[in-house]
Parts: C-alpha cells; sequence; structure tokens
C-alpha cells in the first residue's frame, strides 16, 4: 500500500480539494498553510484516516505535530500502521 | 418540511436526520431526495426534532427520549395523514435513533443512508471535535480528553461542543443507542457510501445485514460511490445516491 497516497487522497476528501491534493508532496505544510483545515476538519481527519487504515487515534495523540506536513502525516499515520 | 407525492401517492417516508452538523450539511442532499421522490409518486416528511431547524427550543435543551417520542408521534401522524405506513429513511445517527423510535411504531420498514452502528461511537466523534478545537483551534477549554467530557456528562454537566450545547440527557441517551431493529421490522436498505470503486464497504454493514437476514428480515446491502456529504466542507450533492434510493424506495412498494 502506498500510504502517502491515500493519505492525500483522504486529505483530498476530506477538505474538499477536488483534486488539488494531487498536488500535495511530503514536504507540502498543512496546518496554517492549508485554510480548508480547521479544528472540525482535523476531527473528520482523524475519524477518516481510523476508518480508511483500520486503527484507533487516541486522545493524547492528537495534536499539532502529525499535522504540520503531508510528510509528518504519513509518518504519524506509518507509526500507527506498525503498532 | 412536507413534499407531497405528484399524483395518487404510492406510499410515505418519513426522514430522520442526523447529529448536530451533518443535519445541516445533508439538508440539501436531502431536499433533493424528498424532491425525486415525490416525483415518483412517494410522498415525504421530513422531520425537525427538537431543537433543530425549525423547531422550537434550543438544542442544548435536547433530550434524547423527546427525539425518539417526536419520531414516534410523527410516523402516528404522517401515517394518518398519508394513508400509508411510512418507511424510516435515516441518516446517520438518524438510523439509531429510527430504531429506537420504531419498536413504538407499527415501522417495518427502513432505509439507512450510512448509519453509525453504534450511539456511541457518534458520542465519541462529536465529543472528538471538542478535542480537536483544544489542540488546533483558539478554544478557552482546558485541555481535556473524551474520557475527561464523558465524566463530565455522567455527573450532570452540559458540554459546549462546536458550538452546540450538548445536554447530558442527549449525549448519554445517544451513547446508549443501538442499531438495532425491532421484532416487527420486514425490510431494510442499507446504503453505504464509498469515494471510489476501490474502496468496500466496511464490514460493519456486512455483518449486520448478514444477521439480520439470518432473523428472516429482507435486508439489502447496497454501495453507491459519491462524497460523504454529511461532513464534507463543501455541500455536496451526489445524483448516484438519489437513483439508487428512488430505486429501492420504487422496489419495494410493489
Amino acid at each position: 500500500m502506498d500510504v502517502q497516497k491515500e493519505v492525500v487522497a483522504v486529505v483530498d476528501r476530506v477538505l474538499d480539494l477536488r483534486g488539488r491534493g494531487g498536488a500535495l508532496n511530503a514536504s507540502s505544510r498543512l496546518l496554517g498553510h492549508v485554510p480548508e483545515l480547521d479544528s472540525m476538519a482535523v476531527a473528520t481527519l482523524i475519524t477518516s484516516l481510523e476508518e480508511r487504515f483500520g486503527f484507533t487515534i487516541a486522545d493524547d495523540e492528537i495534536d499539532g505535530s502529525a499535522f504540520q506536513t503531508v510528510g509528518t502525516l504519513v509518518e504519524f499515520v506509518n507509526g500507527k500502521l506498525s503498532q | 418540511m412536507r413534499y407531497s407525492a405528484r399524483g395518487d401517492a404510492k406510499g410515505s417516508l418519513l426522514f430522520v436526520p442526523p447529529f448536530a452538523e451533518e443535519m445541516n450539511k445533508s439538508r440539501r442532499m436531502v431536499a433533493l431526495q424528498s424532491r425525486a421522490l415525490a416525483d415518483r409518486g412517494f410522498s415525504v416528511l421530513q422531520l425537525d426534532l427538537y431543537g433543530c431547524g425549525d423547531s422550537d427550543g434550543d438544542f442544548g435543551e435536547a433530550v434524547w427520549s423527546q427525539w425518539r417520542d417526536d419520531v414516534v408521534e410523527a410516523a402516528r401522524w404522517w401515517r394518518a395523514q398519508s394513508g400509508h405506513a411510512p418507511i424510516l429513511w435515516s441518516l446517520r445517527a438518524g438510523c439509531l435513533l429510527a430504531c429506537e423510535a420504531a419498536s413504538a411504531t407499527r415501522g417495518e420498514r427502513f432505509i439507512f443512508w450510512q448509519p453509525q452502528p453504534a450511539g456511541s461511537q457518534a458520542l465519541q466523534q462529536f465529543l472528538r471535535l471538542r478535542v480537536a478545537q483544544q489542540a488546533f483551534g483558539s478554544s478557552a477549554h482546558a485541555r481535556a480528553g473524551t474520557q475527561d467530557l464523558r465524566a463530565a456528562l455522567v455527573r450532570g454537566e452540559a458540554l459546549e461542543v462546536a458550538g452546540y450545547v450538548l445536554a447530558p440527557g442527549l449525549a448519554l441517551g445517544l451513547d446508549a443507542a443501538n442499531l438495532s431493529l425491532p421484532a416487527h421490522a420486514a425490510r431494510v436498505a442499507w446504503v453505504e457510501i464509498v469515494p471510489d470503486a476501490d474502496t468496500a464497504v466496511r464490514p460493519v454493514a456486512q455483518k449486520l445485514v448478514g444477521d439480520w437476514r439470518n432473523s428472516g428480515v429482507d435486508a439489502t446491502l447496497h454501495s453507491v460511490q459519491g462524497p460523504a456529504f454529511w461532513q464534507t466542507q463543501e455541500i455536496a450533492e451526489s445524483q448516484a445516491l438519489i437513483d439508487a434510493t428512488v430505486g429501492i424506495v420504487a422496489g419495494s412498494s410493489q
């Protein structure tokens, strides 16, 4: 599974970027740079990642560091998948 | 809101809305679906629960048992008005409410759009909005996890989540709700909305539909590609879902 591609697809869908997500790469900044990514969208994104990848994200894992860039988010998902 | 069938009504539906913001986001799709059904000869009543939409009261005063009673009363009224036993049509957490209400009405037929199988999960996702607000937003709330928030509800404290005041009587009722059909349920269509052809329906959908079939219910599982319109940032539509649902309703009235 290409985790980055899957993560980008979930981000694109949740934020309704309508394919603009295709231009995202690992260094693309998310939090504070993508206006659609408000706290409501973060909550939806977390739920969508759980559903897509089949893991559960605990409250204390929800913090800003994972949502800085596409790369940090992919790293976070990879970490969850290897648990 | 009421949509009258064109010509003699072949049947009727009662729509039970989803929870909080999901209700607002889905309003357009529900209206489009209702019109499409009315064009095909089915009358639709769209229910506003206490504290939601055009109904009386504040969301913060709403309690789960009152919502259930709202659905029961609306189903009885609509049956008398429309002359048909209404199909209970619902989305997400609305499906939980439809199940609870149906044990008090004679509701036998259901259409579930992307149901939430457990109220506890629905509550968890809603409380997470506040956790995310604390972590990312300009929230003045002290950082508390969903367990702390649940504990506060059990102590009888109302919570503010994503602009809604959530009363314990609503949250705890939702928390305890399950997608279990009443004994007299006859026909259920479960519609999963998936983003693309590669995404399978949720395993829970397969499981519950299988269980219902084993207990003698005419249960079907449908998968439709389209946006998750109840949560997308922009208001979204799915013609495929509208067409599939019209097909299900038209088929079940024969």
